[in-house]
């Protein structure tokens, strides 16, 4: 086998050379340096490897685009009332804090809600009749009949005080309801639901003197 | 405008970023973008040779992969299917550029292309002592339907069916283009080592 036949066919070898072409390489110095070197770039362009990252703005433009063609869908936002597991159990002890904030707040407003009605009760049967069901707004219009009746004079300053109490209980209350989890927010409606309490311990006092 | 940054919250696999990707999740593509963007843009780059050319390459490839992801089945790969894309991209560009990706003369060898063996002439092997850049700028210095080929194969790991199919050539004309890119290169490279030893 010549070198030149030997070159004709290398390009179909693929590296399976049979007898004659085996022969061949080991007897030519040439024909050997041209398969060790062809060899050797074909090995080496294998390990070349990927080194290189594109510019970013290769990924703000597919970004874009994809945004434009909605093929990115922004997730619908969602009213987290327990915090999320991937925040780890760090917020658990959160947990039972919010439920006894929640169970107090409820209880002061349902003793509240308690003493008012067994002191409107016999008032208004002896008045006027309360609907069942009525708002509180009706019970805090009872009351104040009761301290315009009992003390005149008082009427106007309880009247401003329930309304400036209502006022701090419904921005309190709408402050919870935007952050559940704030205990800052719950600490406040307890106080306003307190603060509600007490004028209304002090106006039946004072109708009561 | 998020910048390509890589995401915050916990690294998702791939297989829950294409579920996620699917539905619309924009960190599951910005995930598949992270793990694959350096092999597709190396890709890229070294078909063109050109830094611009390759970035808009890439980011075609992957607009791609993004809008036909609801119909990935997992029968092969993703990497497989996004780096097909990859290279069908590429291969598109160069048809319209009017590039020759392969010869379409399968045996034609010009004094240009095969290398001149001089009896008696001082050949220094090669073997042992390839410098990887040299090798990446003789890579780039190679005709454009030789350095298809060359990337495709020794590079990439195609086989010669699958660069024939790709290319539009048969499997011997893909063969031959490999044999002349990897002679192309050795004279290259000789040549690049013969002018370092020159200089002073």
């Amino acid at each position: 086998m010549t070198c030149e036949e030997f070159e004709r066919v290398l390009p179909e070898l693929e590296g399976d050379h049979n007898l004659e072409q085996h022969e061949h390489v080991k007897s030519c110095p040439l024909c050997f340096d041209l398969v060790s070197d062809l060899n050797a770039i074909s090995q080496e362009a294998h390990w070349i490897g990927h080194g290189q990252d594109p510019s970013p703005r290769v990924w703000n433009s597919i970004e874009n685009l994809l945004r434009q063609e909605g093929l990115i869908r922004d997730p619908q936002p969602q009213l987290v009332l327990v915090p999320p597991k991937a925040a780890g159990w760090r917020f658990a002890w959160l947990m039972p804090i919010t439920a006894a904030l929640f169970f107090g707040a409820g209880l002061i407003l349902i003793h509240q809600r308690v003493p008012v009605q067994r002191a409107s009760t016999p008032v208004v049967a002896a008045n006027q009749p309360i609907q069942p069901g009525a708002p509180a707004d009706a019970e805090e219009g009872q009351l104040l009949k009761l301290v315009a009746s009992r003390a005149p004079a008082m009427r106007t300053a309880y009247e401003s005080n329930l309304r400036a109490v209502d006022a701090y209980i419904h921005d309190a209350e709408v402050s919870v309801h935007n952050n559940p989890n704030d205990e800052n927010a719950q600490q406040y409606l307890m106080n306003a639901y307190e603060q509600r309490a007490m004028v209304y311990e002090m106006a039946m006092d004072r109708s009561i003197q | 405008m998020t910048g390509a940054r890589k995401p915050q919250s916990e690294k998702l696999s791939e297989a829950d970023a294409i579920e996620r990707a699917k539905q619309g999740d924009a960190e599951a593509f910005e995930t598949l973008y992270h793990l694959h963007k350096r092999r597709v843009y190396s890709l890229c780059l070294r078909m063109t040779a050109n830094t611009a050319s390759a970035e808009d390459l890439t980011q075609e490839a992957f607009l791609q992969l993004f809008r036909k992801i609801g119909t990935f089945r997992g029968e092969s790969a993703f990497s497989t299917w996004l780096h097909r894309m990859a290279v069908n991209v590429v291969l598109m560009q160069l048809r319209k550029k009017g590039l020759p990706l392969v010869s379409l003369e399968e045996n034609v060898e010009t004094d240009e292309e095969s290398p001149k063996k001089e009896p008696g002439a001082d050949d220094v092997r090669l073997a042992g002592s390839i410098n990887r850049l040299q090798l990446e700028q003789a890579i780039s210095d190679l005709p454009p339907g030789y350095r298809t080929v060359f990337l495709l194969h020794d590079v990439e790991g195609y086989e010669h069916n699958e660069i024939a199919e790709m290319v539009g050539c048969s499997i011997g004309n893909s063969k031959s283009q490999l044999h002349k890119a990897r002679m192309k290169l050795r004279d290259l490279l000789k040549t690049s080592r013969a002018a370092k030893a020159t200089k002073p």
